[in-house]
């Protein structure tokens, strides 16, 4: 038990190394390359002295760019992301809006296709090298390579454009609801979006889990389990999976980590008004605060969830050392 | 006297046999091929817009237009067929940058070992948990900004050029990872230990003994980097960060995503494209990795 606090305090210590690290170099990449107020006048030519007099002081654009690093820094700290110059909302708050709605997208679909990425998995590595192994492998590598935006645009056409069942864009309705209700109405909406998502993810999980799954299915501790008469499907499901999941974790953690770095790409083919849209607008506007902000919480994410994995395994697996 | 067939040529051999293999490899062959002679067989020129001064822009497809016009009156096949080469170009480009940045750093972490592979794994570490895509979206926004007034700004392809450079400077990682775990396995081997005992120089012992013998495995990730910027760069300007005057398969997206309605073979075909390349380059990886390491599939 000691060891496993004294692995977390240290893993926990290098993860936050980890996040100061990279949002410094995201911070001085982003101020190498123009200060906001650069970028602002070059894209703004009529702006007022008295704005950007306020912009300077906002910004504290006399400082060096590692004291307003430290700033940015010392106020992040505290949770307060500054306020958006395109929007003049709070920044940390549009973040938890828009951020909302791209979650109850993708945490549903990577939770469903790890369901469906079991059953493919298991059904192809009992049989493996069948016929069905080969169909489901070929379905699998066809839906990993098929690029998410091109499923996205088939599902539009098929569903929303030629057989009108699904809405093509948005999250809700602007005005009448599905049969009066927003939450059926919300849910709709979620369809299409949430298809394309479950896909990609289901087919990239396949190809790892069966992988897996046809090495442990090969060791001894499963001929010994079938030997002692237990049935087939407690032998796959019971012993098989646990041991082969647990590498497929890894992906899984990183799935979860970019939930909101990959939604430009879905929020964009189905104007979804979520946290990437956020993200694409405020580089648009050139929003640096917002730009900021969004990119220190994804990089939370990734790390927060690749440390979460870290310790499942540990959790899970007794075999692995602590060192 | 015959030399025993070299890795490679067993390599190449065990691919041949390998169904999904040879498919990836006919499909990069394939992009190949239209990258390089396609232009001369195009049907019309890159920038002809004249379907808009005949009122047929965004047509159907038909005899003189396979995959119709789109919405800015170009030929959508000529447009896929001048995007092969940006494609290829960007996949070669960034995994040039990064493979380039990966085997230094991570073979002469795994080669030195101790307070150098720490060191330069952790440094690893940071790059590998970057939000590379947003922030590539970011970059190249203000960059090109910024690049306005100065004499940059005059460079041809400036903003692609930017795009396969930050891909290949945030893509090395997993090419490193490798790079390392490669170059670990292999200093201790005879070879290299035969090599040390004349007196090879330590450079000459990390490129010209051990970089060969780790080549194999490094091509497998190579070929799936190729995919993965070829994509990413389509991705990119699919969002409208790209190229404005580059002709890529993400640009034909961007423009003519807005009227998916009126003119889906505008976003389907060069979607398309993009789709056949990546799968050419994961099979062709998937498939490499068969016929480089035949002992994991059995």
């Amino acid at each position: 038990m000691v060891g496993i606090l004294r692995y977390l305090i240290r893993r926990l210590l290098f993860s936050m190394l980890l996040v100061l690290g990279v949002s410094a170099i995201i911070f001085f990449l982003l101020n190498a390359i123009g200060n906001p107020v650069d970028v602002l006048m070059a894209d703004n030519p009529g702006i007022t002295d008295q704005a950007l007099a306020a912009v300077k002081a906002y910004y504290h654009l006399d400082a060096p760019v590692w004291q307003r690093y430290l700033i940015w820094l010392g106020h992040v700290a505290q949770l307060d992301f500054g306020t958006s110059i395109s929007t003049n909302l709070p920044v940390g708050g549009m973040l938890l809006t828009f951020g909302a709605e791209t979650l109850k997208l993708q945490i549903p679909a990577i939770l469903l296709a790890l369901l469906m990425a079991i059953a493919f998995a298991a059904v192809a590595a009992v049989r493996q090298y069948s016929r069905t192994d080969f169909g489901v492998m070929s379905a699998a590598l066809f839906g990993h390579s098929l690029p998410g935006f091109l499923l996205g645009v088939l599902l539009i056409l098929i569903f929303a454009y030629w057989l009108g069942i699904f809405p093509s864009y948005g999250a809700y309705s602007t005005r009448n609801p599905l049969m009066g209700s927003y939450v059926i109405d919300g849910a709709w909406h979620m369809v299409l979006p949430l298809t394309m998502l479950t896909v990609f993810n289901t087919a990239t999980l396949t190809l790892l889990l069966r992988a897996n799954l046809v090495d442990v299915l090969r060791q001894d501790f499963i001929m010994a389990a079938r030997a002692s008469g237990l049935p087939e499907r407690r032998v796959v499901f019971h012993h098989a999976l646990r041991n082969a999941i647990i590498p497929v974790l890894t992906y899984l953690g990183i799935l979860f980590g970019l939930m909101l770095a990959t939604a430009p790409v879905t929020e964009s083919v189905f104007t979804w008004p979520g946290a990437g849209a956020l993200y694409l607008s405020a580089i648009q506007a050139l929003d640096y605060p917002l730009i900021m902000g969004e990119t220190m919480v994804v990089t939370v994410m990734l790390v927060g969830f690749t440390l979460l994995t870290d310790l499942a395994y540990v959790l899970i697996d007794p075999r692995i050392r602590l060192d | 006297m015959a030399r025993p067939p070299g890795q490679f040529r067993q390599g190449w051999h065990r691919l041949c046999r390998n169904r999904s293999g040879l498919l990836g490899l006919s499909l990069v062959a394939f992009v190949v091929l239209v990258a390089l002679i396609g232009p001369e067989f195009a049907p019309y020129t890159p920038n002809d817009q004249s379907a808009m001064l005949s009122f047929t822009a965004k047509g159907a497809p038909t005899w003189a237009h396979l995959f119709g016009t789109d919405r800015n009156g170009y030929d959508v096949l000529t447009r896929v067929i001048y995007g092969a080469p940006t494609a290829l170009a960007v996949g070669l480009g960034a995994m040039l940058v990064a493979s380039v940045i990966g085997i230094l750093v991570g073979g002469i972490a795994g080669y030195l070992g101790g307070t150098a592979d720490e060191l330069l794994m952790r440094f690893t570490e940071f790059f590998l948990v970057i939000p590379v895509f947003i922030m590539i979206l970011a970059v190249v926004r203000l960059f090109s900004i910024v690049v306005v007034g100065t004499p940059l700004e005059r460079l041809p392809f400036l903003n692609l050029a930017t795009i396969i450079v930050l891909l290949g400077l945030f893509g090395w990682p997993p090419i490193a990872r490798l790079a390392r775990a490669e170059f670990l396995r292999l200093k201790n081997m005879d070879f290299v230990e035969a090599a040390r005992c004349i007196g090879a120089q330590p450079r000459d012992i990390l490129f010209r003994h051990i970089l060969p013998n780790a080549l194999p495995s490094l091509v497998v990730v190579i070929a799936l980097g190729i995919g993965g910027a070829i994509l990413s760069e389509s991705m990119i300007s699919f969002l409208g960060f790209g190229d404005p005057k580059a002709i890529s398969w993400g640009q034909l997206l961007y423009f003519n995503y807005e009227v998916l309605r009126v003119s889906p073979w505008a976003v389907l075909a060069p979607g398309g494209a993009i789709f056949i390349t990546v799968l050419g380059f994961n099979l062709l990886a998937d498939g490499l990795s068969d016929a480089f390491n035949p002992r994991l599939k059995q």
